[in-house]
């Protein structure tokens, strides 16, 4: 039998935010908060930085490197042109392709690591836990505990609209 | 009313989240009004005309352009250059604001956006066009192929290919990426089946997570800090494409920046157009305010005063040159001889026009807002204008001037741009949350 979770619902999240932090200073094991926006306070509370624009640097890098692999080898190595007189290895109009390349490759991979890191994509099928969640609603969600009576009473203290057990 | 104890009310009317919702999704989930068919039929209209023009270009080829030996380069760079200045706007707001902390870009942020990816699509036709065999551009592409060649790397021509399609890419992801938390609205409001269908697929399943949303802020600033310097990069690139040249008048240092101050100029005032109009269409002026207008008013009366002094600088520059070619394009062709007009047109509306942006009842005046940001877009193309046509047309040799003016078919493709360009906004303003609703509730919390 699939596990029940103890689902809050708020509509202000002053009041989720208090009850958050509630739960918090009592180590309750939290899973997450459903919500319509992006609150700050709510994200510092209940999850850790980021850790993809360490990822992106690396793609970053990669992708200076590489260019400048590929550039030389074309234009030193492979099909060398002087145009003008000017030296073949000229490495100012490198930077130029190597800037854009950066840019293009780390884009094109930090959003395919935040695709596969938050395990969204186009066409996934959508479960919102209430459809009113993109609207203006509010559900903390927390994992079984050994004091779920104790808890629901907290939530209800700090001002949850409703609480309720949910396969989630 | 919801105020910042230390900014001007970026949102009026005391909303909740609902109203919010309810407010700025009224114009997709209503009928259009009559004046959106208007506009997708004069929309139409003018994509038949470029379609046309499209299908000279093709068919007979570009010998159908009014361009000659010595005017290689006419409408079809000018509207390039345009087109790509005005596609600059977008990005620019929703980085830079996001690099300074102004939050007051995000009722503005996903419509500029919009007329970016549009503005851009419209620009990269007429390189493409321009090419005269559009079905052989992946050429300019570098991959190993059986002629054994490689692109010329120090080209500005091919950066501008990449900065070009880069640049695309990155707005298209910013755009999209930042409408996701609304296009999961949309999907679980939706009324019918198909809307139901195609929304949940573009959400990707969004469920309002705050670790998706942790993520996701995350992504929208890095790319936004990747964006910041292609923003630069694009414009500096089109700049080049001149500035390597040893045209008189085309070939000065000071063009990248120049170029760069002309695009988001023209791109603010094209915001500033668009805004106005949705403004008024949508009544939605609780998110949009006077105060949003006044700033962008500020932005545009800043960005005239240093277009007005890059033009002070290159004349001066021509002058301390001593190169009679230099001197004679800016002191005969362009300001008092074959070119004055468009020249004299050029400094009044982007140089002179906008300092009427002094007056704080100027700034807050819907009729002289909407007047200059026209007088500003038609002040630009004649700057492209100016720059492309009086250097090509009057150059080093007498004995190669000569006088340009476009065809039907050069017209013809500018106007189906704008085809382009209507038509795409009009379907975004039907099927897209024209403001950021998820930015909107979480800043007027923030500021509440």
């Amino acid at each position: 039998m699939a596990q029940k979770n103890i689902v809050a619902k708020f509509k202000d999240e002053g009041k989720l935010l208090k009850a958050l932090t509630r739960l918090k200073e009592n180590k309750v094991n939290l899973i997450d908060v459903y919500g319509p926006f992006a609150n700050h306070d709510i994200l510092k509370l209940l999850t850790r930085e980021s850790r993809l624009p360490y990822m992106s640097v690396i793609f970053g890098l990669a992708a200076i490197v590489l260019t400048f692999g590929f550039l030389y080898y074309t234009s030193v190595i492979d099909y060398p042109i002087s145009y003008g007189g000017k030296p073949i290895f000229s490495f100012p109009p490198m930077v130029v392709v190597i800037f854009f390349i950066c840019i293009l490759v780390t884009t094109i991979m930090t959003v395919l690591t935040f695709h596969a890191r938050a395990k969204i994509f186009p066409g996934k099928p959508s479960s919102p836990i209430d459809p009113s969640v993109t609207d203006d609603t509010f559900f903390l969600v927390l994992d079984q505990n050994y004091n779920p009576e104790e808890i629901k009473g907290w939530l209800q203290e700090d001002g949850a609209d409703e609480v309720t057990e949910k396969e989630i | 009313m919801i105020a910042s104890s230390i900014r001007w009310p970026m949102v009026t009317g005391d909303k909740s989240s609902q109203d919010i919702t309810n407010e700025l999704l009224a114009p997709n989930e209503t009928k259009p009004a009559l004046w959106w068919y208007i506009g997708m039929t004069l929309g139409t209209i003018f994509l038949a005309y470029g379609a046309w023009a499209f299908y000279m270009s093709i068919a007979v080829g570009i010998g159908t352009w009014g361009l000659t030996n010595s005017v290689a380069w006419g409408w079809d760079i000018i509207n390039f250059v345009w087109w790509i200045g005005i596609g600059h706007a977008g990005t620019a707001f929703t980085i830079f604001f996001l690099v300074f902390r102004q939050k007051w870009g995000a009722s503005i942020n996903r419509t500029a956006e919009a007329m970016t990816v549009f503005a851009v699509l419209c620009a990269a036709l007429f390189p493409l066009l321009h090419m005269g065999r559009p079905w052989m551009a992946f050429f300019i592409m570098p991959y190993p192929n059986t002629r054994l060649l490689w692109v010329n790397f120090n080209s500005p021509l091919f950066w501008d290919v990449l900065a070009i399609s880069t640049y695309l890419l990155m707005s298209i992801t910013l755009w999209y990426f930042g409408m996701i938390p609304d296009l999961a609205t949309m999907r679980d409001r939706a009324k019918n089946k198909v809307s139901r269908a195609v929304y949940g697929f573009f959400s990707m399943g969004w469920n309002g997570s705050m670790i998706s949303f942790n993520r996701h802020e995350t992504l929208t600033k890095i790319l936004g800090g990747l964006a910041a310097p292609l923003v630069i990069s694009v414009h500096t690139i089109v700049a080049l494409d001149f500035a390597v040249s040893i045209l008189p008048g085309w070939h000065a240092t000071i063009l990248p920046p120049y170029f760069f101050v002309g695009a988001i100029f023209s791109g603010f005032a094209m915001v500033l157009t668009i805004m106005i109009l949705m403004r008024k269409a949508f009544k939605i002026s609780d998110f949009i305010t006077t105060q949003h207008l006044d700033s962008i008013a500020k932005v545009l009366k800043y960005g005239s005063m240093v277009i007005g002094l890059a033009y002070a600088i290159e004349i001066f520059i021509a002058w301390y040159s001593g190169v009679d070619y230099e001197i004679y394009t800016f002191f005969n062709a362009r300001a008092t001889g074959t070119f004055s007009t468009a020249f004299w047109i050029m400094v009044f509306c982007n140089a002179i026009a906008p300092q009427i942006f002094w007056f704080k009842k100027a700034r807050r005046n819907i009729a002289i807002l909407f007047a200059v940001s026209i007088i500003i877009n038609i002040g630009m193309w004649f700057e492209r204008y100016i720059i492309m046509i009086s250097s090509l047309a009057q150059d080093f040799l007498p004995s190669s001037w000569t006088a340009y003016s476009p065809t039907l078919v050069d017209i013809g493709i500018y106007v189906g741009t704008f085809g382009i360009f209507i038509c795409g906004m009009l379907l975004f303003i039907r099927y897209i949350p024209i403001i950021a609703i998820n930015e909107i509730k979480a800043f007027r919390k923030d500021s509440n």
